[in-house]
């Protein structure tokens, strides 16, 4: 047996995977560099097996959640400008279509004293609901703070 | 794995169950760090590396199927990242025929042997951090506690029976960086 055979399967000689060979054991007696060669193997061997696992630090856990939290955030983040972003333009594009039309019918070159009609109407208006006034407030009150509660839920990351 | 109770935890993580994320993380925090701490020197971005992958769990949990073991599935994340973070150490070549050199040059320990084993552990650390990036997680995965061979050579797409023969050849490989490179 030469250097060459024994040197593939140094790994396996140190880890003792290998079972006795007689002419394999002859060779090794007699070769410095064959024994030189596994006393490297089984050093490197026996410092894998007592190497100590390191140990995640004591906050780990909870960096992994703020981490993940933040990046759901974000993700709904980024959902809400989208919707904000398509309302705005859906918004905008009944607003045209409307004009469009009213262009088109011909409406807007009717010449009417819009100031006197906004007058009249709201006059109507506030007559009818003067009634209701004071459930009107209420609502509206209710509305506004639902809506700051949402404002304030939405700024906050910690929500 | 229907049924089972890792798949009742991924069910719970999946509807959103903040507290079954949370034990996932607590059941493999350990075994994640370990392997990429013991290839990636710097404590702190071993740890930034580690939440990453679980941040990657987390993202693909609607996509897991549950065809493999949900540690298998985290130890692909973790060659993969490991594989991001060294490009040119991502795969294993398949030249494993280089010469071992005439004469063995390092030794194991010196004058002092308590100085010398901690050279030498320098050293390994050094040199497995050359490996490519499969060897890397099977050298280190499998002198960790807890790690399954099965998990790991299904991690590494590798037969139960190759696995074995890697192990010997990330060995080799080991020691003839060490005889030449880190003498």
């Amino acid at each position: 047996m030469r250097c060459e055979d024994i040197e593939p399967i140094v790994e396996e000689l140190a880890d003792g995977s290998l079972g006795a060979d007689p002419a394999r054991d002859a060779h090794l007696a007699s070769c410095a560099v064959c024994q030189a060669r596994l006393a490297n193997a089984a050093a490197i061997h026996s410092l894998l097996v007592s190497r100590e696992a390191a140990q995640p630090p004591a906050a780990f856990t909870a960096a992994v959640m703020a981490r993940v939290i933040r990046e759901r955030w974000q993700s709904e983040q980024a959902i809400d400008i989208t919707f904000n972003l398509a309302m705005a333009a859906g918004v905008m594009l009944i607003v045209g279509g409307g004009v469009g039309l009213a262009w088109t019918s011909g409406l807007l070159a009717i010449n009417l004293d819009f100031t006197a009609v906004m007058a009249a109407t709201s006059a109507t208006v506030l007559n009818r609901i003067s009634s209701q006034l004071q459930t009107i407030v209420m609502g509206a009150a209710l509305l506004t703070m639902a809506l700051g509660l949402w404002w304030w839920a939405e700024a906050d990351p910690s929500i | 794995m229907s049924g089972s109770p890792e798949h009742e935890l991924i069910e719970r993580c999946r509807k959103g169950d903040e507290a079954a994320f949370r034990e996932l993380v607590d059941q493999f925090k350990g075994l994640v760090f370990a392997l990429i701490s013991r290839s990636v020197p710097d404590r702190s971005r071993a740890e930034d590396l580690s939440q990453e992958v679980f941040l990657r769990l987390h993202r693909g949990l609607p996509y897991f199927r549950g065809e493999s073991k949900l540690s298998t599935w985290i130890y692909r994340i973790t060659i993969n990242l490991l594989s991001q973070q060294r490009p040119d150490l991502a795969t294993v070549s398949l030249d494993d025929t280089a010469p071992g050199g005439d004469r063995p040059r390092f030794e194991p320990c010196g004058a002092d042997p308590a100085f010398g084993a901690m050279m030498l552990r320098d050293r390994l650390d050094k040199a497995i951090q050359q490996l490519p990036v499969p060897y890397q997680v099977l050298v280190n995965g499998h002198y960790l506690k807890g790690l399954r061979y099965e998990d790991l050579a299904e991690a590494l797409n590798l037969p139960m029976g190759t696995v074995k023969t890697h192990l010997h050849r990330a060995k080799r490989q080991l020691r003839r960086l060490l005889e030449t490179e880190f003498r």
